[in-house]
């Protein structure tokens, strides 16, 4: 057993314990359903799973500062109906600014909810359920209530989503998912290797012990707020490129499901712990899970609602006995070989 | 293998004979700080010089805490400066005082449990570049920790350390931030003895580096043993700051205590009644041990002690908030075991909390609606609807009995003056008709006219036959309003004294655990008996929230 404390940490022995989860959710139901193990369903989850993850990665940097960003859903909404009408208007925009403008508006969106948060010291749960409404309402307002029609966008955006990369035995890999990979990796590495990463997990940690320390909090949270909508505006992108058709609903209650991904991929509501590989694991299981319930059960999209609350909770429950169960045992190996008190070397040692 | 250099040598002199060639590195000068009505601090001035051990000793309130606050930033004085190095400086927050080189270290560590020990270690340094360096990390957190000659897993997350553990982390912290000042307040409090004794080589090995230390500590012993120079604080002056081998404890004491029992309104004596509730060996966990006392009728039985010695616990203990867990209680000789406040409200007894602020009133409601809160069951109508009429009469009956000064008993409870929310707290509990009436700090935080008030109020209800257990930090309130004392230290009843016996050294020396008049403590041997608040008995108490 000591080769495996030595080797990871709590936190990986969760992610580890996600992935076999995965392996037997999948397994489970390919005995269950015909024809389970199909391009169709595997493209259909991969596309799904892309834009939850891209705006989950942004949610874990809020999360980790103990604060809460509610407003995603919205920001994916109006970035997507945004740029799709820019999009419709001027047929020859280059791709590389559609996506910019993109992730412009999202940052700003972020912005302004971590300014609120920040510096007018509302609590960030207060903030982005207001925000969550008002972007909302200010898309309803702006589109006129018209819809991004799919045959109005260029030709280049149409063919995106179907486009592939590689081909693996039927399994292709979409432009989409290999983003949504390459953001979840590149957010990896700054949380892990970033100061201000680490800051982001000194701040969930202890606010107190942040402030007494002098850590520059204000300037950190708000920053996380930027880049979590940046991220939304990105995935906004992502949307209009996965459906063309954008209405003013678009991408409303995404907010859920992106809490929900991050809470079962193991990020702590309180701060301080989680990370993106977790997180993508969580949207991945809940896709998972969701697509073929509604297959084996063919149960109604509603109930998959009430069984996405019911896992967030379960999820929560079962994690804290874990991860205290883990913590104990990693916690005491570790002391038997540095307990301070015994340890003294003689060096040190005064009259 | 001690360092030889020159700071080492400047320890090693006598610090009651310091040359004028030896500055001081941090000068306190005339430094006031007021606080509404309270001043906090009054014109004090103290130099700490390079590689001695600084005690400061002072009473609850005599000012450590916001001195600590300035030397870090988090306040800023009203007149007077600090200077360091001969220069004046301004300190704006803690980072500024981090960058001056002075960090103060706390009895409860303030890491952060999420990461591991090299980065709590670093967290605040802004020079390690934009990517990090795990491994370089990792092994300049090892090389401080073994500079202190400390062995810690350096990858480990702060979470699962002990408390002692903690502390040596937030040293090697102040140590990676080239501290030359470190304040200690109250270091020791949570350790064992065992963690004591290797704290107190940590902190001589930093003097020897030449760091200026500035321990704070209400532990006698530890302070004389450790301390090269004593300072003591008493209401925010600065009384006395001598070499150790000019002062004894008993010396120190006396400064500590210069206040005048007489200014206090003192208590009518008059004949006990019949024994009202009589505890026999309670104790509760980890919080308070081996408790023996009566409470009679018309008693006002004093509770002394320092912050945190576990008067309040035993409050809490009696009033079935925080349960005790072994001995007996015994109400109108008749064993009782008080599990919730709604029992103990039943027994009559009734505690009037020291944070009215936070859970003593409900800031945002009506003066009527506090006092009814407890009682409200009798203010319901068969309907079970609140008969405010009576809730009304209630209310103004008491503000005509306590002299609370308000226009109307519907003013909210927030925008009354302390004293009068004070009053109101005791209205609430008073009319729960209680027999016996906790009285946890009352007239803490609030001015003297209203002081007094209670003092006299205490007194008539005493003479009511209403017994009172009044806990208080205040040694002079205790001694005049108490018809006998019992003194708390660290969990344990170190004294009952009668008021004629009671002094305020007597009491002092007990609640500290100084030496003189009593028989020398070994620590070693005391520390192995379960401690309040030990890193084994949090330990303990953790494991079971878990």
């Amino acid at each position: 057993m000591n080769w495996i404390r030595r080797t990871f940490r709590p936190e990986q022995v969760r992610e580890l314990i996600l992935v076999l989860l995965i392996g037997l959710i999948f397994a489970f139901f390919s005995t269950q359903i015909t024809g389970y193990f199909s391009p169709r369903i595997f493209n259909r989850i991969t596309a799904d799973v892309a834009i939850i993850t891209v705006v989950a990665v942004g949610e874990v940097l809020v999360l980790l500062t103990r604060n809460y960003d509610l407003s995603v859903g919205s920001i994916v909404g109006v970035s997507a109906y945004i740029t799709g009408t820019l999009l419709t208007r001027n047929q020859s925009m280059p791709p590389l600014q559609a996506v910019a403008i993109a992730v412009a508006l999202g940052a700003l969106m972020g912005l302004i909810n971590g300014a609120l948060v920040s510096y007018g010291k509302v609590p960030s749960i207060i903030v982005t359920f207001g925000t969550l409404a008002i972007y909302r309402s200010v898309l309803v307002e702006i589109s006129n209530a018209k819809t991004v029609v799919t045959s109005q966008l260029p030709q280049w955006l149409l063919d995106l989503p179907g486009a592939n990369l590689m081909t693996v035995g039927g399994f292709d890999l979409r432009p989409m998912v290999l983003m949504a990979l390459i953001i979840v990796v590149l957010f990896q590495l700054i949380i892990t290797y970033l100061p201000w990463g680490r800051q982001l997990h000194a701040i969930g940690s202890s606010p107190e012990a942040a402030r007494i320390g002098g850590l520059p909090a204000q300037k950190i949270v708000l920053v996380a707020y930027i880049v979590c909508g940046a991220l939304a505006g990105l995935a906004g992108f992502m949307y209009l490129v996965r459906f063309g058709n954008i209405t003013v609903v678009a991408a409303q209650g995404m907010e859920m499901q992106v809490v929900a991904a991050a809470v079962v991929g193991g990020v702590s509501t309180n701060g301080g712990t989680g990370t993106m590989i977790g997180a993508l694991l969580g949207a991945f299981m809940i896709n998972l899970l969701q697509q073929s319930l509604l297959r084996w059960l063919q149960i109604s999209e509603f109930w998959i609602d009430a069984l996405l609350g019911a896992l967030i909770l379960l999820a929560v429950l079962v994690d804290h006995i874990i991860m205290d169960k883990l913590r104990t045992i990693w916690a005491r190996s570790a002391l038997q070989v540095t307990d301070p008190a015994s340890e003294i070397k003689e060096s040190s040692h005064v009259a | 293998m001690r360092p030889t250099n020159v700071t080492r040598q400047l320890s090693t002199l006598d610090l009651k004979d310091y040359k004028m060639d030896i500055n001081p590195v941090l000068q306190i000068k005339h430094i006031s700080k007021r606080f509404d009505t309270t001043q906090a601090l009054d014109d004090v001035s103290l130099n700490l010089f390079p590689g001695e051990i600084h005690a400061l000793l002072g009473e609850n309130g005599a000012g450590k805490s916001t001195l600590i606050k300035i030397m870090t930033g988090i306040y800023s004085p009203d007149e007077g400066e600090l200077s360091l190095d001969g220069k004046p400086i301004h300190l704006a927050n803690s980072v500024e005082a981090q960058a001056y080189g002075i960090a103060a270290i706390y009895q409860e560590p303030m890491v952060f449990p999420d990461l591991t020990v090299a980065e709590n270690i670093f967290i605040t340094h802004r020079n390690r570049g934009w990517v990090m360096n795990w491994s370089q990390l990792n092994r300049d957190a090892d090389a401080i920790l073994a500079k202190l000659g400390v062995k810690l897993d350096v990858r480990m997350q702060a979470r699962g350390l002990t408390l002692a553990a903690q502390q040596t982390v937030e040293i090697a912290k102040a140590i990676s931030l080239k501290v030359r000042i470190l304040i200690m307040d109250e270091p020791t409090a949570s350790l064992s003895a065992h963690e004591v004794r290797q704290l107190f080589k940590l902190v001589y090995s930093l003097r020897d580096q030449g760091v200026s230390i500035l321990f704070i500590s209400h532990r006698m012993e530890e302070v004389f043993e450790i301390a090269d120079r004593v300072t003591v604080f008493r209401d925010g002056k600065h009384i006395s700051t001598l070499p150790r081998s000019q002062v004894t404890q008993e010396s120190c004491i006396q400064d500590m205590v210069g206040r005048k029992v007489e200014e206090f309104f003192v208590k009518n004596s008059a004949p006990r009644g019949e024994l009202l509730l009589s505890a026999h060996n309670l104790g509760r966990a980890g919080v308070f041990t081996g408790l023996n006392f009566e409470v009679y009728r018309g008693e006002v039985l004093g509770f002394a002690g320092l912050v945190g010695s576990g008067r309040t616990d035993v409050g809490l203990a009696l009033f079935g908030v925080e349960p005790a867990d072994s001995g007996e209680i015994r109400v109108n000789g008749k064993a009782e075991k008080v599990h919730s406040p709604e029992q103990a409200l039943h027994l009559g007894i009734a505690y009037m909390t020291e944070d009215r602020r936070q859970i003593g009133l409900t800031m945002t409601m009506s003066i009527t609606s506090n006092i009814s809160l407890p009682m409200l069951r009798q203010y319901l109508t068969p309907f079970g609807m609140v008969k405010r009429a009576e809730e009304t009469a209630t209310a103004n009956h008491f503000r005509e009995r306590l002299a609370i000064r308000t226009t109307t008993v519907e003013q909210q409870v927030g925008r009354l003056s302390g004293g009068n929310q004070q009053k109101v707290m005791l209205s609430k509990w008073l009319n729960a008709r209680p027999q016996l009436l906790i009285l946890d700090e009352p007239t803490r935080g609030i001015d003297v006219g209203a002081k007094a008030e209670v003092h006299q109020l205490i007194n008539e209800l005493a003479a009511q036959g209403l017994s009172i257990i009044l806990i208080s930090s205040d040694m002079p309130e205790v001694i005049a309003m108490s018809d006998r004392i019992l003194v708390m230290r660290e969990g344990k009843q170190m004294g009952l004294f009668t008021r004629a016996e009671a002094t305020q050294e007597k009491i002092l020396t007990s609640a500290m655990g100084a030496t003189p008049p009593f028989p020398a403590q070994n620590r070693d041997n005391e520390g192995e008996a379960m401690v309040p608040g030990s890193s084994r008995a949090k330990e303990s108490e953790m494991e079971k929230s878990a």
